[in-house]
């Protein structure tokens, strides 16, 4: 595999993490479901690993930025598996709606495991490795990071919102910063 | 403290455009302990799951 297709397939990669986020964001707003605090987990896990991929794409392809993938991989997974198995009891309920028959976590966790063996596939291939490394930045490079970046700006900015500086509870009923709780009662 | 490893990764990636390798790779690891960190905090209710 020459480095100009590595770099290709990893411009791809960074969309599709991209279009992962958007469409949690879409069922954030247009769906009005609040992110619990595992689900942002899972979102920052696959925005550390999006990093991975935006190394590859500006630095050329080194087997350092796939650990990266992998082990962010491994803590997004971890969460997600966590909130799979909160609700993999019956009667325990489920978190949000199904997306094609899975929840969003079981969908993160099947994503994870496919990014960690997609890494390791990809390292396979040795001659990716060998210089010259692609020089320069393509403007789908550029675009892939750009959208990224704005992606994790606007998740961590969505994130402030939600739960203000600290901990977000763990059944988020609204926007904290933007509904603030009422002051209690005098007396 | 929950947008850490956004924020982190969000400067992150304005690294990796401006072509600072070690400050991106920095920032991404600082984000990925403080997932791991928030991780801990919140994984605290026992499993309803007997074996």
């Amino acid at each position: 595999m020459s480095p100009n297709l590595s770099r290709a397939l990893n411009i791809a990669g960074v969309f599709a993490i991209s279009a992962i986020l958007l469409v949690a964001f879409w069922d954030q707003f247009a769906n009005a479901e609040l992110p619990c605090p595992l689900c942002l987990l899972q979102r920052a896990g696959f925005v550390c690993a999006a990093m991975g991929l935006a190394l590859n794409i500006r630095f050329g392809p080194r087997p350092s930025h796939y650990a990266i993938v992998v082990l962010s991989s491994l803590v997004g997974a971890t969460a997600a598996v966590r909130q799979v198995l909160l609700h993999v009891a019956p009667n325990t309920g489920a978190y949000g709606e199904a997306l094609f028959g899975l929840h969003f976590y079981t969908w993160a966790f099947v994503v994870f495991a496919a990014m960690v063996a997609g890494s390791a596939v990809m390292l396979l291939f040795d001659r990716q490795f060998e210089p010259p490394r692609p020089a320069g930045l393509p403007w789908l490079g550029t675009a892939a990071l750009a959208l990224a970046g704005l992606l994790a700006l606007g998740n961590g900015v969505s994130t402030v919102l939600e739960c203000g500086g600290g901990l977000c509870p763990d059944n988020p009923a609204g926007y904290q910063l933007l509904d603030p709780a009422p002051p209690a009662p005098a007396g | 403290m929950m947008s850490v490893p956004f924020f982190g990764c969000a400067l992150a990636m304005l690294a990796v455009w401006a072509g600072r390798r070690w400050i991106a790779v920095g920032l991404w690891a600082l984000s990925l302990i403080a997932l791991a960190v928030l991780f801990r905090l919140h994984a605290t209710d026992a499993l309803p799951l007997a074996f």
